[in-house]
């Protein structure tokens, strides 16, 4: 029975967005009963096949390409993830989406997009897999691009970035089937040497660009400030996330023989330590609050990318918790954006202040979740980040450095925010500015609720979502839940935030403004040149490829104008004069014609003659 | 009986002529019809008795050997059908009773030549026949008694006199040679001769040359632009059409397969000849600016293509060389009724002073847009069939440098067809043409008959392929 029920998570939202972008503008209602019911319904589904063990599969297109679906812990935990965060944000939605338009692409993309991440994660072949993958890539386009009005630049840009990176993923996935002989996931267990570490590496890309890593992030803050809000709040904040270290950890630890000796373990760490320590700090001196989020979507990523490249189980076990934890909190923030945005009417920093007094409870979500991602026991974060920093110092102390110094950033910069959004003195603009609408606060406190019982208590996903995944033979009998065991890592951990505190009041003092309490750091010499430059977007890979693609162009247009030439004029030419020249020696004099006749004659003879 | 082919005409001719003369026009119509048709129909039952060899009364009185082969009925059918589409052309431009009396003996001896020609398997008989037609011709091109038609059926004279000699001294050595000019007695004494006989090689090089100025072939070329343009309409799409091809290039094909043979310097030559001619007669056409000669052009290019086909010396290169003459037939004479249509009314001919006729004479426009296609060799039209083959004759016979030239000078036939298009039916409608009506049911007729045929054997070839067409190909065998 539950072998049929697996398909249900994939189809529902699917059909249910197909309908959804059929229903007319008039039927606003009906349109947002239909979503709330499927997300409610696949999230049901979720809970009833948490933790079940089954799988489905018929032939589909022959040759080993089955539609075969597994549901075991990992993929029931990140299901049921996905859904709770698919009904709570859409929740949200039918608030904060009110008077908005294209409101049916809206509200079926996001169907769709649940859908096929459902697909993703309960896939058990990789072609299945990628089917899923691919139609996300089409949905993120669709979901930015009906934004703003410059939201279809950075749709491109997203699409063009993920649409790379997927089609690394492609390769990889042919060279993985190729070299297993199988596209089964379930069967599939390769040892890392040559090719195999190649069909890693385009694997990974295609999992780490989807978690954000750098550098395939660059069209987050992009679409932060363009694509509509609960999408960030869905996508790059959650379930990318999901989806990202989901691949990652199967990749990891079902698909390959990963192990701390392998030369890859350290190109993650790299990637993943560079990525923490690199977006926090564009994160810093960010003055947008959707922007200065989305930096930290990315630099949250490097922890669990951190985490998981150790290829030790406290680092695995650290990363995946990261994961959920990020998605909780990340998505959460997101959400108290939106509502900041559209209360107040903008989300721009310089603009905000003093918004705890008129929002209290938007405040308290906001500052539970800023505790938990700046790392403050005891919510959990702290604890996540621990496993991880545990794991990264096994490695190498420069590792665990880069970690604990994004953690101070990221209590430097969501100080910054915090103070200068909700503290300090209020805007006359927004005298008159409310509390949320309870649709969108309800999501709010519940996930801001589900990071102090993550945190407090965190037996509870670690014991039971994060400890099964990598089995009882890996663990060798170790439980990573409840305190850390590694009391100076904890000192460490503290000594940092109350600098990151010391920091910001010192930043306070000096500029005089909450929001210019970073300004210390980025006009420091040496780092405000790497500052300017980051501004004008020198780092971004995305814009040399336009640079290089520009350049490819203009040299393919001069080649084209080129052989035109040759076609067009040369050849035209060539023939005309030819034409002419051929047309005046015939002139009409029988004489003529006769002579080059007997001329031939003689010509074929001699022809006939030699050869 | 076969001979009937020959004799039939014959005594028609004698019959339309007896007195009292005045018989009524209908009847020579239709006398020509039927036979037209009958000869058509015919083909197509290869294995009746109509074909069968015989030794009757006429034929020993006559001493005539006819031959019945692939070859022979495809060109018969081609003979029979150009003969009926100009019969209908005729009506159109040929003016009072009397003339057309005379016109329709004329095309009866055409006919009577062509076919002796096609079903000759003697040398001699070959070459008198071939004069038959020669002789018609003239008089044909010269029909209206204008200045120009009577030049260029002078030039077409001089240079088939030259033709005349040429061939005739041929035979002479051939008969020196081998004490006989049957088509299998000589063939069987040739073989046995030392290929570098001099005399075998004059004679060679006689014959070759004789049947290259009949087909127009560059350098030999200088009568047929100006044969093809001055001529009357009618006789232009009869000439394009068929005469030339029967009396030059299946005339060539006939003696390299049934007499002479071939041998690596004798396709060395046809391979030349053919690839300067399809280059130059391209190139050639691209600038004329009257209509009928830049057709005129536009032949000796394509006749260079089948030329091409033959040199290979493939059963497969003989195959497109026959279908591309049967192409050609069809599609050349649908442009020169075209040509035709056009003349007749507007009254011009020089393609830079029309423009936009397609609006006014659509089945006219939409005809010789169909054969300048197929000539260029657009599928999946019959002309890209025939020269397909060719090129993979070519290819794979490993002449790959003559193979390329036929594929680039597609280019520039495609050029000046399209450029005919472009300049004579696209375009805007002066207000010069605004009047202009479609041509009458005489020329339209033909028009969407050949039209037919061409859409039809192109889009039918892959089925014919193997049942018809590749079946040409055991002449060289036989």
């Amino acid at each position: 029975m539950i072998a049929k029920i697996l398909l249900l998570p994939i189809l529902i939202p699917i059909l249910s967005g197909i309908v959804v972008f059929f229903i007319p503008k008039q039927l606003r209602r009906v349109k947002e009963a239909l979503a709330l019911l499927a997300t409610f319904a696949v999230l049901i589904l979720a809970m009833i096949s948490f933790k079940q063990v089954s799988s489905y599969s018929f032939n589909w297109l022959g040759r080993g390409m089955d539609l075969s679906l597994r549901l075991y812990n990992f993929s029931s935990f990140m299901l049921l993830a996905n859904a709770g965060f698919a009904f709570l944000i859409i929740l949200y939605s039918v608030t904060f989406m009110k008077g908005k338009d294209l409101l049916n692409q809206f509200y079926a993309y996001f169907l769709l997009t649940i859908g096929f991440a459902n697909g993703a994660f309960l896939a058990d072949n990789l072609l299945l897999l990628l089917f899923f993958w691919e139609g996300l890539l089409g949905l993120l386009f669709g979901m930015i691009a009906i934004g703003n009005k410059g939201a279809f630049k950075s749709a491109t840009k997203a699409f063009i970035i993920i649409g790379i990176t997927d089609l690394c993923l492609m390769l990889g996935i042919v060279l993985t089937g190729q070299l297993a002989g199988t596209l089964t996931i379930s069967k599939i267990n390769l040892p890392l040497n040559n090719l195999a570490n190649l069909a890693f590496i385009l694997m990974m890309t295609g999992a780490i660009a989807k978690t954000g890593a750098m550098p395939f992030h660059t069209w987050i803050p992009d679409a932060a400030l363009d694509a509509p809000l609960p999408f960030m709040s869905l996508v790059p904040a959650a379930m990318d996330k999901l989806l990202g270290i989901y691949l990652l950890t199967r990749i990891a630890l079902d698909l390959f023989q990963f192990t701390p000796l392998s030369g890859l373990s350290t190109l993650l760490m790299v990637i993943g330590s560079l990525t923490i320590i690199l977006a926090v700090m564009m994160a810093l001196i960010q003055k947008d609050y959707k922007r200065l989020l989305s930096y930290h979507a990315v630099s949250q990523a490097g922890y669990m990318i951190l985490g998981i490249g150790t290829a030790l189980p406290v680092g695995i076990i650290g990363g995946v918790f990261h994961m959920i934890n990020n998605a909780l909190y990340k998505s959460c923030l997101f959400l108290t954006g939106g509502a900041v945005e559209k209360q107040a009417g903008t989300a721009n920093l310089e603009k905000l202040g003093g918004l705890g007094r008129k929002m209290p409870l938007t405040f308290i979500c906001f500052s539970i979740t800023a505790l938990a991602i700046s790392g403050v026991w005891p919510f959990n974060g702290f604890f996540s980040k621990e496993l991880v920093y545990d794991a990264a110092l096994e490695r190498g102390l420069i590792f665990y450095i880069l970690a604990v110094l994004g953690s101070f950033f990221t209590a430097a910069s969501f100080l910054k925010l915090g103070h200068a959004a909700f503290l300090g003195k209020l805007n006359p603009a927004n005298e008159k500015t409310k509390e949320v609408h309870f649709t969108m606060l309800i999501p709010m406190i519940v996930i801001a609720s589900l990071c102090i019982i993550f945190g407090v208590f965190n037996w509870i996903p670690i014991n039971h979502l994060i400890q099964p995944i990598l089995g009882t033979a890996r663990l060798e009998g170790h439980n990573y839940s409840g305190f850390p065991t590694n009391i100076v890592l904890v000192m460490i951990t503290f000594i940092v935030l109350i600098l990151a505190v010391v920091n910001h009041l010192l930043g306070v003092r000096l500029k005089g403004s909450a929001l210019h309490a970073a300004d210390h750091i980025r006009y420091a010499p040496g780092i405000s040149q790497i500052y300017a430059l980051a501004e004008r977007r020198f780092f971004d890979p995305y814009e040399w490829g336009l640079k290089l693609v520009n350049l490819i162009s203009k040299i393919s247009w001069a080649l084209d104008r080129g052989i035109d030439w040759i076609y067009n004029n040369l050849s035209v030419r060539l023939s005309y004069g030819l034409s002419y020249q051929l047309r005046r020696a015939h002139t009409g004099n029988y004489s003529v014609y006769l002579s080059w006749s007997l001329l031939g004659l003689a010509a074929v003879l001699v022809l006939l003659v030699i050869l | 009986m076969c001979l009937a082919l020959i004799l039939i005409p014959f005594f028609s001719i004698i019959i339309l002529n007896l007195p009292p003369r005045e018989v009524n026009k209908r009847i020579a119509f239709g006398l020509v019809l039927i036979l037209t048709l009958g000869q058509m129909f015919l083909v197509f039952f290869p294995g009746c008795n109509f074909w069968k060899m015989n030794s009757g009364v006429f034929g020993s009185m006559l001493k005539i050997d006819l031959l019945v082969d692939n070859l022979t009925l495809i060109m018969l059918f081609c003979i029979g059908l150009i003969v009926l589409v100009t019969l209908f052309t005729s009506r159109q431009f040929i003016g009072p009773i009397e003339k057309q009396r005379n016109f329709i003996n004329l095309l009866l001896v055409v006919l009577i030549g062509m076919n002796g020609t096609v079903l000759a398997r003697d040398i001699f008989s070959l070459y008198v026949f071939l004069e038959i037609t020669a002789v018609a011709s003239f008089i044909l091109i010269s029909f209206d008694k204008e200045l120009l038609g009577l030049e260029g059926a002078f030039k077409y004279l001089l240079l088939s006199a030259i033709a005349t000699i040429l061939m005739l001294s041929s035979i002479a050595l051939l008969l020196i040679l081998t004490g006989s000019t049957g088509f299998s007695e000589v063939q069987a004494v040739l073989k046995t001769l030392n290929p570098n006989n001099p005399l075998l090689i004059l004679a060679v090089g006689l014959f070759l040359a004789a049947l290259f100025i009949k087909s127009g072939l560059i350098p030999f070329h200088g009568w047929l632009p100006d044969a093809y343009s001055s001529a009357p309409a009618s006789v232009s799409v009869l000439l394009a059409g068929i005469v030339t091809k029967v009396a030059g290039v299946y005339a060539l094909i006939r003696i390299m397969v049934s007499v002479l043979g071939f041998s690596p310097a004798s396709q060395a030559v046809l391979l030349l000849i053919g690839a300067v001619s399809i280059v130059l007669g391209a190139l050639l056409s691209l600038t004329q600016s009257d209509f009928k000669r830049m057709l005129a052009y536009s032949s000796i290019s394509q006749v260079g293509y089948i030329i091409l086909g033959l040199g290979s010396g493939t059963a497969l290169g003989i195959v497109g060389a026959v279908f591309h003459i049967f192409n050609h037939c069809v599609f050349k004479s649908l442009l020169f009724i075209n040509s035709a249509a056009i003349e007749k009314q507007t009254g011009i001919r020089d393609m830079d002073k029309l423009s936009g006729l397609a609006q006014k004479m659509p089945v006219t426009g939409l005809s010789s847009l169909l054969a300048s296609l197929s000539a260029a060799g657009i599928p999946p039209l019959a002309g890209f069939w025939s020269k397909l083959i060719i090129i993979i004759a070519l290819w794979s016979a490993g002449y790959y440098t003559y193979a390329v030239i036929g594929i680039l000078a597609g280019i520039l036939t495609l050029a000046y067809f399209l450029s005919l298009q472009r300049r004579v039916f696209f375009g805007k409608l002066t207000r010069e043409f605004i009047n202009v009506k479609e041509a009458s049911f005489s020329l339209v007729f033909p028009m969407v008959l050949l039209s037919v045929i061409i859409i039809g054997v192109g889009v039918f070839t892959p089925v014919l392929l193997d049942k018809f067409i590749l079946g040409l190909g055991n002449i060289l065998g036989g």
